[in-house]
């Protein structure tokens, strides 16, 4: 039962069975409304075949609804839904060829794993020698073999999670969707897990649709981020871009650990004036901003040095840095410094930003503002 | 073209023709559930000469309401009715409150406290019942001086067996004992109860009738209470007990409180039980403890059913229930269901 | 779950000393009190006069001169039951036997027998185990062969027969009719909530005024279907005088009354079946019927058991019904073993009534607890 065994990737089991199975998934001006509450305004997004894609959000947001729309649990009140070139809008769950994992795994208590992996297949009628065949192959791949007699109830968190991953690998699907697949199992288990998942998903090459709402398991998983606020989407890109190239306030706040520091103030000819202080700014703008900049990207100077000066208000020992947390004015900032500062409480200090790290963003619209 | 009616409009929604059906099937059984009730009703307002004639469907189009079952069985039977409806309502919450006192602390025993009676001292409680019964109904002794001389050994030889008992029974079984009792028929258990009550001169007393439907509604009670009980968190419980109350404080001023609505809940079904009992109640009570149930069924003897009287009767007798049971319905279903779920 | 009945902890024995004697005497003797007088009562109005009735039904009641006499008769109480003077009223007059009723017999012979082997070969067999089984199976074995017997041309059900139809085919339709409305209660339909109320009303009236209610209707004369049955040719055939008609009247009235406990607990258990489990059944392709077996069946199988015998518990207990339907008629045939009861005491038979009584509860108990040992138990089991 040991969860964490590491074996030798093994060489792959579908090799004769992956792209051509893949498609593209699409929503095109989906919008969702529940009774009086709009849950999602007229989004439409294009998840290219065998592409990983994460739907990254806060609860609530939608992300959850917009999964579900695609698999037709639920109706789109506005817009379609495309599998490849075939619109599923009035399809049902059964036609359109994608498969689900649950956050509660949905597996069924009084079947066996083997039962459990091979009902896709069972529906289907097809042939109980095809079908063994199926189930074992992908049992094997997922490392389920010992466990297939066994039932739900007796089998581990991360167990029960890949006997649902081995259920939707089963059926060859045109598309995976994922509902927070990993947020059930503890911290340990789910970095093992994010590694497994990724590794499977290059594997089978199978277009896959993941809905999480923490930004590590997007950052690392996915070949493109949909990040999604309120039910509008805010921006659709790799990870990397998304961590580099924010679109708006949101995203820039959303993604980075810790969160980005935001600095109100204004821009005037060239110029970002906030808390008395300013800095050269290479935009061309003029109005209410905001200035941001990720406490990675930022470094602590001597107050006659610094573009911002502040106080120190803490200083918290991480373990390969620190981080110290500033008064620059009435706002607050957070700094990534060495494991060796030793700076004090009240202590008033620089701050220093790389130019090209630093961002800005319109502050009633949230927009970014871009270099001219 | 029949097949698109099955299909749904949207992937979530119920599709047309299942709509139908659905709604077809659940209103065809509203009429049922509802159709015999109003023609019960309206058969109350009707005169002999409208129901002999025929069936007549709706009031003041087919035939002209009146009083004249009402005022039968109100004014002219007066006495005649309310005497069966007071003794109905005097034994029905009597029995009821008993059932539940005695249940609900039995079942709180059983949830907190760890008993262990020997399965020797049961087998000799049980010899010593079989030897009452002989001695009476054989050996011809009068019942007090059995009960009493049985009851002494038992007592006497009680000591012994507990020093020396190694087999014991646990909590479950006597939960389990006790809540078995219901599969008992009452008509195994009524004709003795007959005699016993005529030996000492209660028979057809409201008394007779209240301790009957206490004991035969204690098991329900027990039954249903246990669940509540044992799901009242034990730490509120230790943390009185260490500021030194005694166990009946800690049950009626912080555990009874908490299960509340189960107590209303398993109060209403046991109420309703004895409200509706029929079979004691029939083999125990004749003129003076008459209850409802056997006034209605009374109605047939005479001279062939008088539906419209019989509409009238058993309408008051409906009524109160359903009025009751519809305020509190909520605590009634979540009664059955504790039960049966758990159960 | 349960706590030593003693205080035992320093602090608390000291604050325990200061209330006074009376009141710690009172604490510790709690667990007598609590329970005593729940278990006093029921040891001397149900365990006592079950005792009693039990020697009762040994004996043989007659009035005499000063009073009453008791005259040890052994079991001829209920050898008169099984084939002397009250064989009809009890367990019926016999058909001819016919080449329906010996397949019938034949094939019940074998299925239990294949059955009781099967255990006997299986995993978990025990000694107890195999004794309730054989139990189980003699008594099913006996009363298909009753079965086989009266039912049909020539031959006349028995009460014990009546009150096995009753309690069968009574709680199969109550079980199945309560189901299908569940089912679709949990259908995202507009006024849901108006039916479970409104299909919780028949549970609340009393059942003798079901039984009124129900001969009103039936009434082919002069009740509300009187026209339907003139139409069709029907009206001038009274219920009350066929054994069959009137027998299933009597169900019609039980069902009515009872669907009401079956639906609130099967849609309780309908709503607590796993959503997510539907829907990924759904994704997988199934249709709702096998969605229906697969997930849900399951799902509801231990409260749906639990369900079924709490009212078989209740169903053989029936009396009030046959009673005032149709005063256990025509003749005896819709008597259930409780009215046969009661008219045997009307008759001063106090010891043919306490027989009957007896035979009530060993069939009762014997069905009660097989269905819970092999249904219940299983249904249980198999949740997760």
């Amino acid at each position: 039962m040991n969860d964490m065994e590491t074996q030798a990737p093994r060489p792959s089991h579908f090799a004769s069975s992956t792209l051509p199975h893949s498609k593209s998934v699409s929503l095109r001006n989906v919008s969702k409304t529940f009774g009086d509450t709009r849950v999602l305004h007229d989004l439409s997004l294009d998840v290219h075949a065998g592409e990983f894609l994460v739907l990254l959000g806060e609860s609530g947001c939608g992300k959850t609804t917009a999964l579900r729309i695609i698999a037709g649990l639920e109706s789109a009140s506005e817009g379609s839904i495309y599998v490849g070139d075939n619109d599923v809008t009035q399809q049902l769950p059964r036609d359109r060829d994608v498969a689900m994992v649950f956050q509660s795994y949905a597996l069924y208590p009084h079947k066996t794993v083997f039962e459990n992996i091979a009902y896709p297949l069972i529906v289907r009628k097809r042939a109980k020698a095809e079908i063994d065949a199926a189930v074992r192959e992908v049992a094997a791949s997922v490392h389920l073999e010992p466990q297939l007699d066994r039932y739900p109830r007796q089998l581990s968190g991360g167990q029960r999670q890949r006997v649902a991953l081995a259920r939707a690998i089963v059926r060859r699907p045109a598309a995976f969707l994922m509902d927070e697949p990993l947020s059930n199992l503890d911290a340990k288990l789910r970095g093992h897990m994010r590694a497994e998942l990724k590794h499977m998903q290059h594997e089978l090459g199978v277009t896959t649709i993941y809905v999480t709402h923490d930004q590590i398991e997007a950052m690392t998983l996915a070949h493109r981020v949909a990040l999604i606020d309120k039910g509008v989407l805010q921006q659709l890109d790799a990870p990397a871009r998304i961590y580099s190239d924010p679109a708006n306030l949101f995203v820039a706040g959303f993604i980075g650990s810790p969160p980005m520091n935001f600095l109100r103030g204004t821009l005037t000819n060239n110029r970002f004036a906030s808390e008395g202080m300013a800095l050269v700014a290479d935009v061309n703008y003029h109005g209410e901003a905001v200035l941001g900049v990720r406490p990675e990207d930022c470094m602590l100077v001597t107050a006659a040095d610094g573009e911002f000066r502040g106080h120190i208000y803490s200083v918290e020992l991480i373990g390969d840095h620190s981080l110290v947390t500033l008064n620059v004015g009435q706002q607050q900032m957070v700094v990534k410094v060495s494991n060796m500062f030793t700076g004090e409480i009240g202590a008033e200090v620089g701050l220093r930003a790389s130019r090209e790290r630093v961002y800005f963003f319109d502050q009633s619209s949230g927009l970014r503002i871009r270099q001219c | 073209m029949i097949r698109r009616l099955f299909v749904p409009a949207r992937v979530d929604e119920i599709p047309i023709g299942t709509r139908v059906i659905a709604y077809g099937l659940l209103g065809l059984w509203t009429l049922v559930v509802l159709f015999p009730l109003y023609w019960m009703a309206i058969t109350s307002f009707k005169l002999p000469i409208d129901v002999s004639n025929g069936p007549v469907y709706v009031p003041f189009i087919d035939f002209k309401p009146s009083l004249d079952a009402w005022h039968y069985i109100f004014v002219d039977l007066g006495p005649d009715t309310f005497r069966p409806y007071v003794n109905s309502l005097i034994i029905a919450t009597s029995s009821t409150a008993a059932a539940v006192f005695l249940g609900s602390i039995a079942a709180y025993a059983l949830a907190r406290i760890e008993y262990r009676p020997p399965v020797a001292a049961v087998g000799l409680g049980v010899l010593m019942l079989a030897v009452v019964v002989a001695a009476v109904g054989w050996g011809g002794v009068d019942l007090r001086i059995a009960v009493a001389v049985c009851g002494a050994l038992f007592f006497l030889l009680l000591r012994a067996i507990i020093r020396r008992a190694r087999r014991h029974f646990a909590n479950d079984d006597i939960l389990f004992w006790i809540i078995s009792q219901r599969i008992l028929p009452p008509v195994v258990t009524v004709i003795p109860i007959y005699l016993t009550f005529k030996s000492i001169g209660l028979l057809d007393t409201r008394t007779a009738l209240i301790i009957t439907y206490a004991t035969a509604n204690v098991p329900i009670v027990v039954w249903l209470m246990f669940d509540f009980f044992a799901s009242v968190p034990k730490e509120i419980e230790e943390s009185a007990q260490i500021d030194g109350a005694t166990r009946f404080a800690i049950l009626f001023g912080i555990v009874v409180p908490l299960v509340a609505p189960g107590i209303v809940a398993t109060g209403l079904l046991v109420l309703i039980l004895s409200w509706n009992e029929y079979l004691f109640a029939l083999f125990l009570s004749t003129a003076n403890a008459q209850t409802l149930p056997l006034l209605v069924a009374a109605q047939n003897a005479t001279r062939g059913p008088q539906w419209w009287n019989m509409s009238v009767l058993i309408l008051i007798m409906i009524l109160p229930v359903m009025l009751l049971t519809l305020t509190l319905q909520r605590f009634i279903v979540k009664g059955i269901l504790v039960g049966a779920v758990k159960g | 779950m349960q706590s030593s009945s003693h205080v035992s902890s320093p602090a608390s024995q000291r604050r325990a000393s200061r209330r006074s004697s009376v009141a710690n005497w009172l604490d510790r003797q709690a667990p007598y009190v609590f329970v005593l007088p729940a278990v006093l009562l029921i040891l001397a109005f149900s365990i006592f006069p079950l005792v009693t009735s039990a020697y009762l039904s040994l004996m043989r009641f007659s009035l005499g001169e000063g009073g009453y006499e008791l005259k040890f008769v052994g079991m001829r109480n209920y050898v008169r039951l099984f084939s002397g003077s009250q064989q009809f009223h009890f367990v019926g007059v016999f058909r001819p036997p016919g080449i329906i009723s010996l397949s019938v017999m034949v094939a019940a012979a074998l299925a239990t027998g294949w059955w009781l082997l099967s255990y006997l070969r299986s995993r978990h067999r025990s000694v107890v185990g195999a004794i309730g089984r054989l139990i189980a199976a003699a008594s099913l074995l006996a009363l298909v062969w009753l079965a086989a017997n009266t039912v049909g041309h020539g031959g006349e059900l028995g009460s014990l027969m009546v009150t096995l139809f009753y309690v069968v085919f009574g709680v199969a339709l109550q079980f199945l009719l309560g189901l299908g409305l569940a089912y679709l209660c949990t259908l995202q339909l507009k006024g849901g909530r108006f039916f479970r109320i409104l299909f919780f009303l028949p549970l609340m009236v009393t059942p003798v005024g079901i039984a009124y209610m129900f001969r009103m209707m039936a009434d082919t004369a002069v009740g509300p279907l009187a026209p339907v049955w003139a139409w069709l040719g029907l009206g001038q055939i009274s219920w009350a005088a066929d054994p069959w008609l009137a027998r299933i009247v009597v169900i019609i009235g039980d069902t009515w009354q009872w669907v009401p406990f079956m639906f609130l607990v099967l849609l309780a258990a309908l709503e607590g079946t796993s959503r997510d489990q539907i829907e990924a059944a759904q994704l997988d392709g199934a249709s709702s019927w096998r969605i229906f077996r697969d997930v849900t069946w399951p799902s509801i199988a231990p409260v749906a058991a639990s369900a079924v015998l709490i009212r078989l518990i209740e169903a053989f207990k029936v009396v009030d019904l046959p009673n005032v339907l149709t005063n256990g008629g025509p003749g005896i045939a819709t008597e259930s073993m409780t009215l046969h009861a009661f008219i045997e005491w009307r008759t001063l038979n106090l010891g043919g009534a306490s027989a009957v009584a007896y035979m009530l509860f060993f069939v009762s108990t014997i069905a009660c607890v097989s269905f819970f040992q092999l249904v219940v138990r299983r249904a249980r089991g198999g949740q997760s």
